[in-house]
């Protein structure tokens, strides 16, 4: 019984501490900037998965806004309600911190999901494209250059476009930013496809790769045990740094008109709303959830930063 | 008389030369053309302003004065309108002006290829009685007929004809796309389209300059943050428009000063009258409540407009109660009340209308189209969540926005409306009669709305010359519309221009921008 | 390699077709040209007439087919917003883009290796790694806002550069340039910064991570141990063996800039043809949209052709590959 326990303790410690003791981890130890980058994101990313409790407001809910609390200044009570709000309001009465928060996580889920279905498309197609080659491989990259002519906010308005055109009028509401995952997805996977293209190509002529297909092992069982752990890292840096840039890209996105619905703005969103009030006194509208996404872009680019660095065998 | 003015005249040109001054302003559209019967928007029409005249124009108060014609009557009992027109007048190549560009005008922007032909629809013909009196024939008597040319622009006929003009072409454009030739004020002495236009002014004028300019530029500027960044930083001297939430730090800002006023247009709330269920709504296949009109009054009275008012417009715009401002000829004094903001009797009505526990609905928006669209139709949702009912707001860009209008995919939409007749009439036609493709009538009437007394009352008021009788035909029309709930309207959309504060400008309740009113100091 | 070259030739030809067809099966999305081409008293039978007189009653692809027809010919058609030849207007626009483009791929370029190698060699100095941290600030805010930021600071508050525009401008030939003129220069310097701060970033980033695997060469380490001086090993040998693929990705990166000019020329009123084309899109000027989207294939496949051909030149391993496909 005693035995039992121990073994099951010191098993998953032992693998804690090995991984505690790896290169990996002493360079994460080791680099400040790394540490507290990523105490940024924990903190901004537990923030945005518990919003509802920690947020004093509900921003989403129409019925429970007041517009007569617009533009209340942070920390000042408001001169038609006397309420007080923390970060102030925007233009709809909305509290600006419970607002970053809902935002935040529209951000986050657009963000990680448009990185996740590029990086899936991306891995797929630079594998098939490197391990066949032939007209496979020219067909994939030129399809590449295709998508790559199209700017991303073409991309996101013909999506819009034909996503409006063949949805029930029911859905739409839902849809946008589902519409807004796969247009950023669009326009980011051919950087996967490309890395990955080139990265395979490379191990496809090694020793262990030749060897499996020598015992007889399927052309996709090669892929993706044997190639694609090997690519993985300059892979996994590049996720890193297209999380903090579809991040932005969705911002951009709305400053163009398409992006989130007003009615449950992404930061991006809220950062489209309050440029429109920097010139007019009301900063706080613009500058917190600006800080936010600074923060968080930020962070997640050092952290990509690090991770390049330390994924690179030749620096070590 | 005439000598007397033109002694003021030469006074005032004196003191204008001896404080000559350049002027750049800048708008977020470019007229995307100079051809003034090519397109019927303001923009276009607004700006060729200053280059082209009309038979008439409108001074200062908006009100009809002389310009190329000098004197006008009625013919007969209303048979049709006699123009008198001014002599001695050159367009900007130097050739003279008389009836015949008159016709000629006529012709070119009653032709099917103009876009401004609705406005000659009363027209039955047009004569030349001598070089300077022209007569217009209209089928019915039309009392309205002088004010609704007032933009109606007069084009040589010799010189459109040499250019190989003579039908205006807004799909593949001709030399008078982006050449001009007027009789106005200013002349165009270089144009790249969508870039800048620069104007200097036209030393044959006929008119007395009340300026002091001698170039002036206009270059459009998108962003509106840029756009304010520019008059801040003195790179143009006038900007229309201010965004809103800028005015009161423009106002505190010593260099430049604001310019507000109230326009024509009026913005309001549309319904689906027509449509059997709605379009988009959690329980589908339920009726359209707004068929109700008690829902359309709960609707009406759940719209807090004052809050509107004083936080997204900030107090810059007054409310409205009829689709026409107070500003407006036929404007109803007898219906200027709004239905007052009441949440409990709006509930009250919705449950008299069966709809206790509310419904959900689709709301469309423009997002690039009025001062503060969205942010007016995000408050919107957030006052009819107030009484039960639920809206999910869509706002797009107005190239989107008016197909789905069309195509009926709505349930409730925002629209703005600006008579361009300045009289009450205008949006009876467009907005109220039922809709009827052959006689245009009700062509903007999406939601289908559909009255009788409405439709019979309209060609009434359309024909009829005694000012009191014609006043209470409106009168009993704007009841009807108030009665019914047809539109809700809610406010009368401010005119909010920027300029440097040593420049001094008139603002006209239309939005257009005259140059000959600009004096720099 | 000339087999090679006219089968690429031949694809890239394909990929502009692709691009075409997509282009246009698309454009109903985007919105419909009629509304902003009539007024507000316009009528049912004025919007049919005109949709037909512009052929958009048809199926996309007979438009497609008329578009390619006018275009072998150079004929791209007229701007429904402007009524002119879009060809005239392009090349109206191009030389502020190009202008632009240029002096931001030079900023981005000359910054970006410069500190790149310096914060290769003071890896783990303070000021290399403030430098790291500031440049990422540059990345990690959308465009729109920097330039928004850029305009309040210097134009509005220091009253020191122009909001927006090119300037005075000189004609050379049917080139405008603004190089020639004070107020030109001036109003090239923030939409420049503001274009160039991200491609600058990707570049520093790049020649840093290079030059760090070079140091760490055993070629490098050989030139170290027979003591040649630091100046020396940095420049004349890491440097120009970190160039090769700082350049071909910089190559590849002369599109993305075009491509970004769209946000930057927005804000700034800049009258390129990214300005253009976002105009085009808010009026729904299908032929310059569709004659703005085949000028960037056009780029984009030239570019890509160009790098592949590099590579081809540079790594001989490609070659074989080259050969077997």
């Amino acid at each position: 019984m005693t035995d039992t326990m121990e073994t099951t303790k010191s098993a998953p410690k032992s693998r804690l501490a090995k991984f505690w003791d790896s290169d990996f981890a002493w360079s994460f130890r080791h680099s400040p900037v790394a540490v507290i980058a990523s105490l940024v994101v924990v903190v901004l990313v537990l923030a945005a998965i518990f919003a509802p409790l920690i947020a004093p407001y509900n921003p989403f809910d129409p019925a429970t806004l007041n517009l007569m609390n617009g533009f209340t200044p942070p920390g000042t009570p408001n001169a038609f309600t006397q309420e007080t709000f923390l970060l102030g309001t925007d233009d709809q009465g909305r509290d600006v911190f419970s607002t970053i928060l809902y935002g935040l996580r529209i951000s986050l889920f657009v963000g990680v999901s448009a990185v996740l279905l590029a990086l899936i498309i991306g891995v797929i197609l630079g594998l098939i494209a490197a391990y066949f080659g032939g007209w496979i491989e020219t067909l994939i990259m030129r399809i590449a250059d295709v998508q790559l002519t199209f700017p991303a906010i073409l991309v996101a308005m013909l999506i819009f476009g034909i996503a409006k055109g063949i949805t029930p009028p029911e859905y739409r509401d839902e849809m946008a930013i589902y519409v807004l995952i796969i247009a950023i997805a669009l326009s980011d996977w051919v950087q996967f496809a490309r890395v990955v293209r080139g990265a395979a190509l490379v191990e496809k002529n090694k020793e262990y790769v030749q060897a499996a297909r020598l015992i007889g092992r399927g052309s996709f069982p090669i892929m993706f045990r044997h190639i694609l752990p090997n690519v993985l890292s300059p892979v996994l840096v590049i996720a890193t740094i297209s999380l903090a840039l579809a991040i932005i890209a969705e911002a951009t996105l709305s400053f163009l008109g398409v992006g989130a619905p007003p009615t449950q703005p992404s930061l991006g969103t809220l950062i489209r709303i309050g440029q429109g009030f920097l010139f007019s006194g009301e900063w706080w509208i613009l500058f917190f959830p600006a800080c936010t996404l600074l923060a968080l872009a930020l962070s997640v680019n050092l952290l990509g930063d690090w991770l390049r660095d330390a994924l690179n065998p030749k620096l070590r | 008389m005439i000598l007397r003015n033109s002694a003021i005249g030469l006074t005032m040109l004196l003191v204008g030369t001896a404080q000559a001054a350049e002027f750049k302003w800048a708008s977020t559209t470019d007229p995307q053309t100079m051809d003034p019967h090519a397109v019927n928007s303001a923009p276009v029409l607004g700006f060729l302003n200053n280059v082209y005249e009309g038979l008439v124009r409108r001074g200062k108060d908006m009100s009809v004065e002389p310009a190329l014609a000098v004197s006008w009557e009625p013919i007969g009992d209303g048979e049709g309108w006699r123009f008198k027109l001014r002599e001695g007048v050159t367009f900007h190549d130097g050739s003279s002006f008389d009836a015949q560009d008159v016709l000629f005008s006529y012709q070119r922007a009653s032709g099917e290829a103009a876009d401004t032909r609705s406005w000659f629809a009363p027209v039955s013909e047009v004569k030349v009685v001598d070089d300077y009196t022209v007569d217009f024939m209209t089928t019915t008597p039309n009392p309205l007929f002088p004010s609704s040319i007032a933009n109606w622009m007069i084009m040589d006929q010799g010189w459109t004809e040499a250019n190989d003009a003579v039908v205006p072409d807004k799909e593949t454009g001709n030399y008078a796309t982006i050449n001009a030739n007027g009789t106005g004020a200013f002349k165009v002495t270089e144009r790249e389209p969508g870039l800048k236009t620069v104007l200097e002014p036209f030393g044959g004028w006929w008119g007395d300059a009340e300026h002091n300019i001698t170039r002036a530029e206009f270059n459009p500027i998108q962003n509106p943050a840029t756009a304010v960044a520019a008059l801040l930083s003195g790179d143009v001297d006038m900007i229309n428009p201010v965004p809103i939430q800028d005015v009161a730090r423009l106002q505190q800002n010593g260099d430049v000063n604001v310019i507000q006023g109230i326009e024509a247009r009026v913005i309001m709330l549309g319904f689906s009258h027509d449509a059997e269920t709605l379009k988009y709504t959690d329980d589908a296949g339920k009726p359209n409540p707004f068929r109700d009109a008690r829902v359309r009054k709960a609707v009406a009275q759940a719209v807090n407009v004052d809050a509107i008012l004083a936080t997204i417009m900030r107090g810059n715009a007054e409310p409205a109660s009829q689709l026409v401002s107070p500003a407006m000829s036929g404007y109803s004094g007898a219906n200027a009340d709004r239905p007052a903001f009441d949440v409990e009797a709006a509930k009250a009505l919705l449950a008299e209308a069966g709809y206790a526990d509310g419904f959900s609905f689709g709301l469309k928006c423009p997002n690039d189209r009025y001062l503060n669209d969205e942010a007016v139709c995000q408050a919107v949702v957030g006052m009819l969540a107030q009484i039960g009912i639920t809206a999910e707001l869509d706002a797009m860009p107005v190239r989107n926005y008016w197909p789905e209008l069309r195509e009926d995919n709505y349930d409730m939409y925002l629209l703005g409306w600006s008579p361009g007749t300045f009289d009450a009439e205008h949006p009876v036609r467009f907005l109220v009669a039922t809709p009827n493709e052959e006689k245009k009538l009700g062509s903007w009437n999406f939601g289908g709305f559909s009255n009788a007394r409405v439709d019979e009352l309209l060609p009434m008021i359309q024909s009829e010359l005694d000012q009191a009788k014609r006043q209470a035909m409106l009168d009993e029309v704007a009841a009807i519309i108030q009665d019914e709930q047809v539109y809700v309207p809610m406010y009368v959309q401010p005119l909010v221009w920027g300029t440097r504060s040593n420049v001094e400008l008139t603002q006209r309740p239309d939005n257009f921008f005259l140059l000959r009113w600009v004096t720099v100091n | 390699m000339f087999a090679y070259i006219v089968r690429r030739m031949f694809q890239s030809v394909i990929v502009l077709l692709v691009v075409g067809l997509v282009a246009f099966s698309m454009f109903r999305f985007v919105g419909d040209p009629i509304d902003n081409m009539l007024g507000q008293e316009r009528t049912q039978a004025d919007i049919d007439r005109l949709r037909t007189e512009l052929g958009l009653d048809q199926p996309f692809v007979v438009q497609y087919a008329k578009f390619l027809q006018g275009a072998v010919q150079g004929n791209f058609g007229v701007s429904y917003r402007q009524g002119r030849p879009v060809s005239t207007i392009l090349i109206e626009r191009a030389p502020a883009t190009l202008e632009l483009a240029f002096v931001s791929g030079f900023l981005a370029i000359t910054l970006g290796i410069a500190l790149g190698v310096f914060t290769a060699i003071r890896r783990q100095g303070i000021a290399a790694n403030v430098i790291m941290t500031v440049s990422l600030i540059g990345v990690s805010l959308p465009t729109f806002l920097i330039g928004i930021l850029l305009i309040y600071i210097f134009s509005v508050e220091l009253d020191l550069l122009p909001s927006f525009g090119r300037g005075e401008t000189v004609m050379i030939g049917s080139w405008s340039t603004g190089f020639l003129t004070a107020s030109g220069l001036k109003a090239l310097i923030l939409p420049a910064i503001t274009l160039g701060l991200y491609q600058m970033t990707l570049i520093m980033r790049l020649v840093r991570s290079e030059m760090l695997e070079v140091l760490r060469a055993d070629y490098v380490r050989f030139a170290r141990a027979r003591g040649l001086s630091e100046r020396v090993i940095n420049f004349r040998h890491a440097l120009k063996n970190t160039l090769v693929p700082v350049i071909t990705i910089t190559g590849l990166q002369l599109g993305s800039i075009i491509a970004f000019a769209i946000i930057t020329e927005t804000v700034f009123q800049w009258p390129g043809v990214g300005l253009l084309f976002i105009n085009a899109i808010q009026f729904v000027d299908i032929p310059v949209m569709a004659a703005y989207l085949m000028l960037i294939s056009v780029m984009f496949v030239t570019i890509n052709l160009i790098v592949d051909l590099l590579y081809y030149a540079i790594d001989p391993r490609l070659r074989v590959d080259a050969r077997a496909t």
